[in-house]
């Protein structure tokens, strides 16, 4: 009942979370919806427009567009929620070790970091996922690479705050270690707006995948990946243009779904309303 | 609704681009004076400017920059160029050339025969690739003649010279500096500015020997992306634009703005694959082709823009290609066949067969970006291969690149496309991709018969004979299943009305002529 209550009082989240577990069903359940083999390539249909057999049409060599974009919420939502996963743990643990020890720790932890941010993200991004060569594993590590100082630095900047109240102090005064003193109560104060950052990340996250595989050092050829389809179909943007159009709503859809998400959780969750 | 949107915009800007193409070109052509500078979209696989390294001649000569001795014509044939004429011995040993006399470098230096002589000793010196077009045993220099002897009959020696490796560069100057500023050469345009990746600007040759030269300055603007000439040829950003594909005709085909050439080329497509690794084995690589349906990539893939291959030579030229004979013609039931036979089995049920010693079999497919039918051809033949359970990786890389992995042998397939008639006939293509001993043979080919074959053809000057032989090394080159031929494309040259004189040649060493000129 009380989930119910819960779900009545904030009807934006409620919404979005059914329409982001819809995403996530369709990504999981696939091969049910997907009314064709999206690595299928029937040569002699290269290019048909929309019809019947083919909803959205087909691409270049022949294989239903339909099917691969659906497919394609899989590679993009997965990779999406690792590389959320990524960088929210790997920033918040930096950022709390800087904040709590500070000192050396806490230079060579920010420097790095801001060594990070001087260049542009993505530019960067595309440096390191070129160097590391060209598939989805080294896009996320790629983008995680440029995208974790956000949180290092937000994470520290609230250990900072955290750390000057008394409770920590009494804590460290009669002698609690220090993992104990992070554990419990640290993290508990912070984690929220965290969450919230990650949260509202997912479809910043998700495009900036989707830029990488569109640049070519994302995702590789036959993978069904929206950024990749863009990239494949552009080349017959005036002939074929249901090749771009489809990904393209596909990725608005769910970046859409995923940040308005994001904002229903913050809304909830930030410590501010209350 | 995001569709209809989308849709509109696009449709947008499709039909303000040509209003601007309109007025930027009359902007652009007031600005000049009627003169004339003009960009030409290309894409360029030059990091310098230096002929004798890789293919950057081929540039130097495309920009109007550099030339040979004798060139080829619209139809393929020799004329003079540099040379006046050119006569051979009765022992077929010794060929010699008469320099033309009034022509002058474009830094003012006359070109002297012994200018030539000293531009061709470089080029033998510093290029690995000269000497398999021929070994000049010496050269001379006889007043105003060029005399050059070999020890061994060379059938394709003025051919040869014809390719812009040959071109003449003024040896007086530092030749360090051709590199990043262009060599000194003779023709009608000079390097003013060279940037690998960005533009190369020529100007006017004030010492041109042959007429007066239209332009100014011309912008060779790389634009490696496709899709991104096309626009900026309809934007009126460049006012030609090589390497467009048959998908990109529906933009041009209805205006009367533009002029579309179309050119059955003697360019061909084709794979290498690496003996050195797993596809040593001749079954696989019989498999290999067995699955690939070439006819729909030429016909319904690429829209007709290629005709699907089987030979080395393409159909364009007479060396038989029809009777020729295919064992390994599409036919995947087969393919499958020959792979059991083998040992090729699906051991851990992925779909892909491992090979008879069990170990994962995965076909590294290397490819470049700035063709962008290759594409379409790498990625059908994944999944063409699929079909039959062989696992392909594409590797998509930039031609330099492409060039580093063939010289390294670090592929199993590597894509190629290359003129193959580039000395006038198709024996230095042959000799270059699949004797043994030849540098650019990186994939382990090895047949004594085609060898001596290739060796006999060289010093076989009756035009029968030649074919008889070509047909015979092609063959061999065939039932060894040595490389994968994907088909001979079509090129097309689309050039905005605003510019005249534009030609396309077989041989395609010659973009920026003299004859080219604008009309407004």
């Amino acid at each position: 009942m009380n989930v119910l209550h819960f779900l009545k009082k904030n009807k934006q989240f409620t919404v979005f979370l059914i329409l982001a577990l819809l995403i996530v069903g369709t990504a999981i359940f696939a091969p049910w919806i997907a009314p064709k083999d999206p690595y299928e390539a029937v040569m002699t249909d290269s290019l048909t427009a929309p019809n019947d057999t083919y909803t959205c049409g087909t691409d270049k060599l022949g294989r239903d567009v339909l099917s691969r974009v659906i497919y394609g919420t899989r590679s993009s939502l997965t990779m999406t929620l690792c590389l959320v996963l990524v960088i929210f743990v790997v920033g918040t643990l930096l950022g709390i070790l800087a904040g709590f020890f500070g000192g050396i720790v806490d230079a060579v932890i920010m420097r790095i970091a801001d060594m990070m941010i001087s260049f542009p993200g993505l530019v960067l991004a595309i440096a390191i996922a070129g160097l590391l060569g060209p598939n989805m594993v080294n896009a996320v590590i790629a983008i995680s690479a440029v995208s974790w100082t956000k949180y290092a630095r937000l994470s520290r900047s609230l250990v900072l705050k955290i750390k000057k109240n008394l409770y920590i102090e009494a804590a460290l005064v009669s002698g609690t270690r220090k993992g104990k003193i992070i554990w419990k109560y640290v993290v508990p104060n912070m984690i929220t707006t965290m969450i919230v950052t990650a949260a509202t990340d997912i479809g910043t996250m998700m495009l900036e995948l989707a830029s990488l595989s569109f640049l070519g050092f994302g995702a590789q050829a036959p993978t069904p990946e929206w950024g990749l389809m863009l990239n494949e179909g552009r080349t017959y943007l005036s002939k074929a243009p249901w090749l771009m159009i489809y990904p393209g709503i596909a990725i608005v859809i769910v970046v859409v779904v995923f940040n308005m998400l994001g904002d229903s959780i913050r809304d909830i969750l930030d410590p501010k309303q209350n | 609704m995001a569709g209809t949107l989308m849709l509109s915009l696009l449709s947008g800007c499709g039909g303000s681009t040509e209003s601007e193409a309109v007025s930027q070109s009359n902007a652009g052509s007031e600005k000049v004076g009627g003169q004339g500078e003009i960009t030409i979209g290309v894409t360029s696989f030059a990091d310098t400017l230096e002929p004798t390294e890789q293919y950057f001649s081929w540039v130097v000569s495309r920009y109007g920059v550099g030339e040979t001795l004798v060139r080829f014509d619209d139809e393929g044939e020799i004329v003079p160029c540099l040379a006046k004429g050119w006569e051979i011995s009765e022992d077929q040993l010794t060929w010699t050339f008469e320099i033309r006399e009034d022509v002058k470098f474009s830094n003012g230096d006359d070109m002297t025969p012994e200018l030539v002589k000293a531009s061709l000793e470089r080029t033998f010196a510093l290029s690995d690739r000269a000497s398999t077009f021929f070994e000049p045993e010496s050269m001379e220099v006889e007043g105003q003649n060029l005399v050059i002897k070999t020890r061994e009959p060379v059938a394709i020696l003025p051919g040869s010279l014809a390719d812009p490796l040959f071109l003449i560069v003024d040896t007086q100057v530092d030749t360090d500096s051709f590199a990043m500023n262009g060599p000194i050469c003779t023709g009608p345009y000079a390097v003013e500015s060279f940037s690998p990746t960005d533009a190369c600007v020529v100007v006017k040759n004030e010492y041109y020997w042959d007429g007066e030269v239209p332009l100014d300055r011309v912008t060779l603007k790389c634009v490696d992306d496709q899709t991104t000439r096309s626009m900026a040829l309809q934007t009126g950003e460049v006012q030609i634009a090589y390497n467009l594909k048959t998908e990109n005709l529906v933009e041009f085909e209805d205006s009367d703005q533009y002029q579309i050439q179309q050119l059955e080329s003697l360019r061909s497509t084709y794979a290498f694959m690496n003996q050195n690794g797993a596809l040593k084995d001749k079954t696989l690589r019989q498999a290999v082709i067995r699955g690939l349906d070439k006819e729909t990539y030429c016909n319904t893939l690429l829209e007709g823009g290629a005709t699907p291959g089987k030979a080395p030579v393409p159909p364009t030229l007479d060396f038989g290609f029809d009777e020729l004979k295919d064992e390994n013609e599409y036919n995947p039931e087969s393919a499958v066949e020959l792979l059991q036979d083998a040992g090729y089995e699906d051991l851990d049920g992925d779909g892909f067969v491992e090979t008879p010693e069990g170990e994962k079999l995965e076909l590294n497919f290397v490819i470049y970006t700035s063709r962008e039918e290759l594409n379409v051809y790498a990625q059908a033949a994944q999944a063409n291969l699929k079909d039959i359970g062989i696992d392909v990786k594409l590797n998509t890389v930039s031609y330099e690149t492409l060039l580093d992995m063939r010289d390294s042998g670090s592929f199993d397939m590597l894509i190629w496309n290359v003129l193959v008639a580039n000395t006038g006939d198709p024996e230095k293509y042959l000799r270059e991709n699949w004797h043994s001993t030849s540098s650019s043979n990186q994939m382990g080919y090895q047949n004594q018969e085609v060898d001596s074959l290739l060796d006999q053809l060289s010093k076989e000057f009756d035009d029968g004979a030649r074919k008889e032989l070509i047909i015979k090394i092609q063959q061999l080159i065939m039932d060894d299943a040595a490389t994968v031929f994907f088909g001979y494309e079509t090129t097309y040259l689309i050039s905005s009305t605003d510019v005249t004189g534009v030609n396309m040649y077989p041989m395609d060493y010659y973009w920026l002529t003299k004859d080219i000129s604008r009309t407004k």
